[in-house]
């Protein structure tokens, strides 16, 4: 999870220095310059503190985040069983394999679904929610924390809980019998044509607390003046909803759904723990992580598993490099109001 | 408000908002919705907990019903297993040493990032941003194969150093704009007074860093307490679970008796809602403020 | 100052606590010497019940005579097993003894050089005593890779009251009668077959026997070899499947139905008279009686073998069965591991096996103790089929198997045609 943090210039005095106004710092951005610093001549000290300091950091990354997807790309050319060293040298084989396989394109349409899908469930309730929420009312910060709680717990819980639930002979097809709705029950799990939907429900059910603390903040940062002199100039308040909140929650609303469409393209645990190893793709809710893990691991195929990675890898980059380009591009160019960024 | 200030505490008060007739009738449909959202959110967790006080047979005859009678033995024998309590030894000992891990490190290499001006400064750090490019799903078949050749499989080592680089971007994105807006005023005076950067590190960076720093450990914590993928690739023995795996381990051996796997269950949330619980505000907060700027 | 020590310290801690966590961490400890003392980790699939207080009883009484050995025994949910054992092997901490399936699995493992030859250190015991017949399964190259301790053949498990219920008398030989009696289940609203799709197997396993009827013993052990589906007979296979699966004769939510895990899998079905009949290999009996309402064996279980189909390649007869057999890693004590393996085959311990997993044990002396009569039938039907095969999915791999599991599934649901499953075990088997 990313959250970007703009800081803004401190007052100075006393230092000459040409303007250096501060770049905003969104998170495609690089950090700005800082001032010149006098510096008293240890420059091998200053190498070796910065050596100390950020090597450390450096190295572990370097070790376990970008080394294995560098080592994913060279496996997936060939066809492995995961021991020894690769021989079986296929090129581009593997990726031919899964672009041609039906059911790589059931997971892409799944997990399109799912992208889309939470966008547009969560988006406007937890607008509407946060603009709710955002009174003075008793209770909001036990408000605030309740409504987070399906968040902090993990996925695991989450599709267990759920899964005992939504069982045919299970608490919620009790309960809509209960209430007199019976005729809605249904096998929410099992039915090929729902249980992407049910996916789509528990999805929505987990984060949109998330969605609605994230937008309260954004709307936290609205100056009261703005309001005040809609108010006085006689707008309603859903002229105001529409005029002012909305467009000065657009950083945070863009924030938001390039969180959700990163998360939503990486989906794993749910799934997996609901639908098994086996059934998701039947189901219809398989995504790319567990096609991956279903056809590399789980079936000895390392050099496919790993040329499936890359695709996922390049897949979530062009994503996020589009989405950055395009659409967060339009908060780093200008600010409506001081407190607004990226 | 200073930018330091404002940074370093983050604003607690709420500004009021007008009151009259119009916001009282709104307050109370207000209440309603937030309610019923409320119950939506929290039903299913109170499905669960609820759920280890029935028994199997109360489970089946009324699937949606409250407890009756109130049966203790469920959460009784699963406190007492040994295995429970190993699980989350497992996962405290893996999420607290994560956490120091991406505490210390990241905020050593974002002070670097953040207040040393050196070359390839701006590619260290657009080094770590892209690393929100690489999520644990996407490595983890590679990753798996490198810390089996490492041969830590089957040790929380070989889970904890992964989670630590896999949650260094977030903090490095996260710090370096905290700690860049520490105004360079402190620093030339602390050097004034005859400290090293080294010392204005230590003595005034972290504590001024403090409410990002806690944002960023409580966010490792959690990541971690919740991860499910990495452990599963990873750790085969079952002495070696921690919670999320050995959730769902339980929940498949014991499938037969679900009162105690939902005992088991929401006995392994408890930890993660009393953290939650305590640092509620830090972490709402935090997050307030890391969007707020 | 402080500061920094206290800086210095925390990073001291995080080293510590890596290094102390790993020292924690579970693994299978490396065997030591031949002689002395010798520790071994030994992996088995009963996670309930009396399978797994045999295993630990068992263990228990090898350790006693033989003090020199530890044995650390690890239960594993039979879903989870095969994906753990490979990774296990991969990694090098593989455990010392564990359940082997035979077939592709095994052959995989032994070209990866990860089983023990156990040929020659095979005890009196089990040369006399179990078939060889037993130990074919789990020969390959001229050597043999594992010792059998139970013989499951595949049929079909009912309970006598429900189908006496629905007015059945006897019990179906062809297609055809199968079809009638399902119907008849129908009419007196009781749900015919229970199937554990959310496993996948379980479904599979209807298909690999339409696949015995259809195709003759040599197309399946060539395509064991070759892992190329292009014989007629496997699409034959898959429209008879599909015909079956389309009267629609299983169970409500079967898509996540486990097969054998709790009151609402396949197995508890059956074992609660919520369902007539499921197609099992003999190790059923055992999980069902762990599952009834009193966790005694179901008193009106009853077997049948699969149905004969007409128009087959298939002998008629031809049973799909099992062994279950235990293997030594290349890295086990050999004295010790072999020791157990063969300890497993002794007439008392074979003997405790069937009484606590209602098996049929590979010891042939203790076959006599058997007095179930449906395991009597299993016997009987056993001992005179002309063929046995594997499972199909062990026989394949488990890549292959997976897919070949999983398309089966599809076309259970609805998602895949009868051509789907060649296509689908063909582009597996291009992923591997």
């Amino acid at each position: 999870m990313t959250t970007s943090v703009t800081p803004r210039s401190p007052e100075r005095s006393g230092d000459a220095r040409p303007g250096t106004g501060r770049q905003q710092t969104g998170a495609d951005g690089s950090p700005s310059a800082p001032a010149r610093r006098a510096r008293k001549g240890s420059d091998v000290r200053t190498r070796v503190e910065i050596a100390v300091l950020a090597g450390p950091a450096t190295i572990m990354f370097v070790g376990f985040v970008i080394l294995p997807v560098v080592l994913a790309a060279y496996y997936g050319f060939y066809k492995w069983q995961g021991y020894g060293t690769p021989t079986d040298f296929v090129g581009l084989g593997n990726y031919k394999i899964i672009f041609t396989d039906p059911d790589f394109r059931g997971v892409l349409f799944h997990n399109a679904f799912i992208v889309i899908g939470s966008l547009l469930v969560q988006g406007p309730i937890a607008i509407i929610l946060a603009l709710l929420l955002n009174q003075r009312i008793r209770g909001r910060g036990l408000i605030r924390v309740l409504i987070f709680l399906p968040y902090v717990i993990s996925e695991v819980i989450v599709g267990t809980g759920w899964s005992l639930m939504l069982q045919s002979s299970g608490a919620v097809n009790d309960l809509l019998q209960a209430v007199g709705l019976g005729a809605l029950r249904a096998d929410w799990l099992s039915n090929p044509d729902i249980a992407i939907w049910t996916l789509l429900a528990i999805i929505s059910w987990k984060y949109i607390g998330f969605a609605v603390i994230l937008f309260l903040a954004g709307l936290q940062s609205i100056p009261e003046e703005l309001f005040e002199a809609a108010q006085l100039d006689g707008a309603s308040y859903w002229q105001i909803q529409r005029r002012i909140t909305l467009p000065l929650l657009g950083p945070t609303l863009r924030i938001w759904a390039f969180l959700s469409i990163i998360g939503s393209l990486q989906l794993f645990d749910l799934v997996y723990i609901i639908w098994g190893q086996y059934i998701a793709a039947t189901a219809g809710t398989s995504t790319m992580a567990t096609y991956m893990v279903a056809n590399g691991r789980m079936s000895g195929n390392y050099g496919y598993g790993n040329a499936v990675a890359v695709v996922i890898f390049l897949i979530s980059l062009v994503v996020a490099l589009v989405y950055q380009r395009f659409v967060l591009r339009r908060d780093t160019a200008g600010a409506l109001t001081e407190k607004a960024d990226r | 408000m200073t930018a330091t200030a404002s940074i370093v505490a983050p604003k607690r008060g709420r500004r009021p908002q007008d009151s009259g007739p119009v916001r009282r009738e709104r307050n109370l449909g207000t209440y309603f919705i937030a309610l019923l959202f409320i119950l939506v959110c929290i039903g299913p967790v109170a499905y669960i907990v609820l759920g280890g006080f029935r028994s199997n047979s109360q489970i089946t005859a009324s699937p949606a019903g409250l407890p009756s009678p109130w049966q203790f033995d469920n959460y009784l024998s699963v406190l007492s297993s040994g295995v429970f309590w190993q699980q989350l030894g497992n996962s405290v000992i893996a999420a607290v040493t994560t956490t120091v891990g991406v505490v210390v490190l990241g905020l050593m290499v974002s002070f670097v990032i953040a207040r040393y001006r050196f070359r390839g400064r701006d590619a260290l750090y657009s080094l770590f941003a892209a690393g929100l490019m690489f999520p644990i799903t996407v490595a983890i078949t590679p990753l798996y194969l490198l810390v089996k050749d490492l041969g830590l499989t089957n040790s929380l080592a070989g889970v904890i150093l992964p989670q630590v680089a896999f949650a260094l971007p977030t903090t490095v994105i996260i710090l370096v704009p905290f700690l860049r807006a520490i105004p360079d005023e402190l620093e030339e005076a602390a050097s004034i007074d005859g400290a090293s950067r080294l010392g204005f590190f230590f003595r005034m960076v972290v504590p001024l860093s403090l409410p990002g720093v806690v944002t960023v450990g409580i966010l490792a914590f959690i990541g971690s307490w919740n991860s499910y993928i990495l452990p599963l690739f990873i750790l085969n023995d079952a002495s070696a679970y921690t919670l999320p795996l050995g959730v769902q381990a339980f929940s498949s051996q014991y499938s037969v008796d679900t009162a105690r796997v939902l005992a088991f269950t929401s006995l392994s949330m408890i930890p993660a809602l009393v953290f939650f619980a305590v640092f509620q505000r830090r972490i709402v907060g935090g997050l307030t403020g890391a969007v707020k700027g | 100052m402080t500061r920094k020590i206290r800086a210095a310290a925390a990073i001291a801690l995080i080293g510590a606590s890596a290094l102390v966590a790993a020292g924690c961490s579970a693994g299978s400890d490396a065997a030591g010497g031949d002689g002395g003392k010798v520790t071994m980790t030994f992996w088995h699939n009963s996670t309930t019940g009396p399978g797994k207080a045999f295993w630990e009883k068992t263990v228990k009484d090898f350790e006693a005579k033989n003090p020199n050995v530890t044995i650390k025994i690890q239960a594993i949910q039979n879903e989870d097993l095969d994906g753990k054992l490979q990774t296990a092997l991969n990694s090098g901490s593989a455990p010392d003894v564990f359940l082997q399936r035979g077939g592709g699995k095994m052959a995989a493992m032994v070209n990866a050089g990860q089983l023990m030859d156990i040929s020659g250190s095979i005890g009196k015991t089990a040369k006399s005593e179990i078939s060889d017949g037993a130990f074919g399964g789990y020969k390959q190259d001229g050597k043999t890779w594992a010792m059998p301790v139970d013989v499951n053949p595949e049929g079909i498990w009912y309970s006598q009251d429900l189908f006496k219920q629905a007015g059945i008398e006897g019990t179906p030989t062809t297609m055809d009668e199968l079809n009638d009696d399902i119907q008849k289940l129908k009419d007196a609203n009781i749900q015919p077959v229970a199937v554990g799709a959310k496993d996948a197997w379980p479904a599979a396993h209807w298909y690999y026997n339409f696949a015995l009827r259809a195709c003759s013993e040599s197309t399946l052990t060539k395509t064991a070899t070759d892992l190329k589906f292009t014989n007629s007979c496997w699409t034959q296979a898959g429209k008879d499947t599909k015909a079956f699966f389309d009267t629609k004769p299983f169970n409500d939510g079967y898509l996540t139905t486990a097969a054998q895990q709790g009151a609402g899998s396949s197995a508890g079905l059956v074992a609660n008279h919520k369902a007539a009949m499921e197609l099992m290999g003999a190790w059923d009996p055992g999980v069902i009686s762990s599952l009834t309402p009193d966790g005694k064996p179901l008193a009106d279980l009853g077997f049948f073998p699969f149905p004969e189909v007409s128009g087959g390649k298939g002998e008629p007869g031809s049973m799909m069965g099992a062994v279950d057999g235990y293997s030594c890693s290349a890295k086990a004590p050999k004295q010790a591991c072999t020791d157990f393996l063969n300890y497993m085959t002794q007439k008392p311990v074979q003997e405790g096996y069937y009484k606590a997993f209602n098996a049929i044990p590979a010891n042939k002396s203790a076959q006599s103790v058997v007095t179930e009569p449906y395991l009597k039938t299993v016997l009987e039907s056993y001992n005179k089929a002309p063929f046995v095969s594997n499972y199909l999915d062990t026989v394949y791999g488990q890549n292959v198997g997976n897919a070949l599991n999983t398309s089966v599934v599809n076309l259970l649901a609805g998602k895949g045609s009868v051509d789907d499953i060649v296509k689908t075990v063909n582009q597996a088997a291009a992923k591997g």
